[in-house]
């Protein structure tokens, strides 16, 4: 079964593209096939952190139609079973998408021929960025241990949330019933999604808990990356807590990632992090995520219980 | 449906179960103030301050409303009437619990105070007092504390056997509506209030409610 992840966080920095990279290594190396997307248009920068010189096609060959499919442009890497959708020739105008080329590139997304779609996002919350995470119904939100990383990470989610719903009411044709109610609290910088979703209900018992359920739906996972020794080892599960009772009941932590400095040194060399130091804190981290995605870890825990 | 933040119960709010022990009480007390206190990280830029004072003061509510064997019975009887908990709930509960070989030093003055209270009670035959005193639909503080005067107990004497807090009883018949306790409990303690009188409980929930809104 074809899984989707998408990798946001609203802090450009926050690690989003070495979390992406690193987790499409890994399930390669466990014997997936697997497609990274870079979505972050504009200021694409996977191939780097995958060690590769600039790509000739990518995203830009399948929007001017130099090629019919979305999977044929997907690039080999130096990993086998690891392929990739790089953007690095979509100007700064494709950052400005046009509508109809957007749905084309999302719907050509979800049917990638790969087991693991990995896509890799943008720093911030515009429309464009939205609506590529939301292509998934897994989503990964990376944040690091800083306040303002954090408070951009809750910002993000927010966004999220809210874009999800004005598209399914869209969908719904309910859209221009709930604008200007729904308009009215996103500009008060609405407090929790279940604001959103109680005006639906209280309008409408039937049809608001079904986007009550259309949110639910929706997957969540934090992920807390440059950790290092002196932040509080309670954090993620903290936030996770805090985000599943303050904005929706979707959350759950992956896990942290350690800090370590060579990470830069690798993407300055252009080397692959995870080959070249496989035994650090960080990859084994990262390793345990892969883990944990792929079921694994389940598995050896009820071979535990069994015993 | 999802329940809000907000509507959360002291349970819901400290994310315990409803027979969780007062070791666990006390851990997810623990728990909860540091995700939520001045400083942490986790809700740094979540809450403006004032937020933050009241989810801190909710949360130190629920500590010492489910810390306390009493008050968290008298709790656990509105969360059942209001239909938030299974009515099993407080037999379950007492299930867990070892059977007590002696009563507690705590449960003998209790004991005392209620003993003494009913002697008042029957000496004064409060019946017609009350009767006269606690006519129309309408019931305030002020009545409550004639009648308790009149028969006379001591504001103390309710405390002993109730285990509301002075303070919160003065507030009751002062009418202080803004130092009253929320609702719910508002109403736990006027049970309790009107049961330590021996005066109708329903009669005295209603009446009160209906005076201070
Ligand atoms: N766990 C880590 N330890 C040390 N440095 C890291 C770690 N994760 C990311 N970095 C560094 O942070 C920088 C930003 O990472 P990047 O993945 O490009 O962030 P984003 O995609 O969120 O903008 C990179 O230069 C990378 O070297
Ligand atoms: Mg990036």
């Amino acid at each position: 079964m074809r899984r989707i992840y998408s990798i946001g966080g609203g802090k450009g920095g926050s690690g989003k593209s070495f979390i992406a990279a690193s987790l499409g290594i890994l399930l390669a190396k466990h014997g997936k096939r697997v497609v990274l997307v870079d979505l972050d248009l504009g200021a694409s920068n996977l191939h780097t952190l995958l060690g590769m010189q600039i790509p000739e096609k990518g995203l830009d060959s399948y929007v001017d139609k130099t090629a019919s499919h979305l999977g044929d442009v997907a690039l080999t890497t130096t990993v086998p079973n690891l392929y990739l959708i790089s953007s690095t020739r979509c100007s700064l105008e494709i950052a400005n998408l046009f509508y109809a080329q957007k749905l084309k590139i999302i719907s050509a997304i979800k049917t990638l021929p790969f087991d693991y779609i990995l896509l890799d996002l943008g720093p911030g919350t515009n429309f464009n960025t939205l609506d590529f995470f939301l292509i998934a119904r897994e989503g990964f939100f990376v944040t690091t241990p800083e306040p303002t990383a954090i408070e951009n990470t809750f910002i993000f989610m927010k966004s999220v949330y809210l874009r999800k719903l004005k598209l399914s009411l869209k969908e719904a044709n309910l859209w221009h019933t709930y604008q200007e109610e729904i308009a009215k609290l996103s500009r008060g910088a609405f407090k929790s999604p279940l604001d959103l979703i109680n005006i639906l209900i209280a309008r409408d018992p039937e049809k608001g808990r079904v986007f009550e359920e259309l949110l639910s739906n929706l997957e969540f996972r934090l992920i807390l990356n440059k950790f290092r020794g002196q932040v509080n080892e309670n954090l993620g599960e903290q936030l996770v807590e805090v985000c599943n009772r303050h904005l929706y009941p979707s959350f759950s932590f992956l896990g942290n990632v350690s800090y370590d400095n060579r990470v830069y040194e690798s993407v300055l060399a252009r080397n692959i992090f995870i080959n070249k130091y496989p035994y650090t804190k960080t990859v084994s981290n990262l390793q345990n995520m892969v883990r944990n995605l792929t079921g694994e870890q389940q598995e050896s825990l009820r071979v535990k219980v069994q015993q | 449906m999802i329940k809000k933040f907000e509507d959360f119960n002291y349970y819901e709010l400290l994310r315990i179960s409803y027979n969780a022990s007062s070791f666990e009480v006390r851990q997810a007390y623990k728990h909860m103030l540091a995700i939520y206190e001045e400083n942490s990280l986790a809700t740094y830029s979540l809450f403006t301050e004032d937020e933050r004072k009241l989810i801190l003061s909710k949360i130190e509510d629920a500590f010492m409303i489910l810390i306390d064997d009493e008050k968290r019975k008298a709790y656990d009887n509105d969360l059942v009437n209001a239909g938030e908990a299974p009515d099993n709930l407080l037999t379950a509960r007492e299930k867990k619990k070892a059977i007590p070989i002696y009563q507690t030093s705590k449960a003998r003055a209790n004991n005392n105070s209620l003993a003494r209270i009913k002697k008042k009670i029957r000496e004064k035959e409060a019946g017609d007092l009350t009767a006269t005193m606690l006519r129309g639909d309408q019931i305030s503080g002020k009545d409550l504390k004639n009648v308790r005067e009149s028969l006379g107990i001591e504001l103390e004497e309710i405390f002993q056997v109730t285990k509301i807090s002075p303070t919160a009883l003065a507030a009751i018949e002062k009418d202080d509506v803004a130092n009253l306790p929320p609702k719910i409990y508002l109403i736990s303690f006027l049970k309790a209030y009107a049961e330590a009188l021996q005066l109708d409980p329903r009669q005295i929930v209603e009446g009160y409610i209906k005076n201070i809104s």
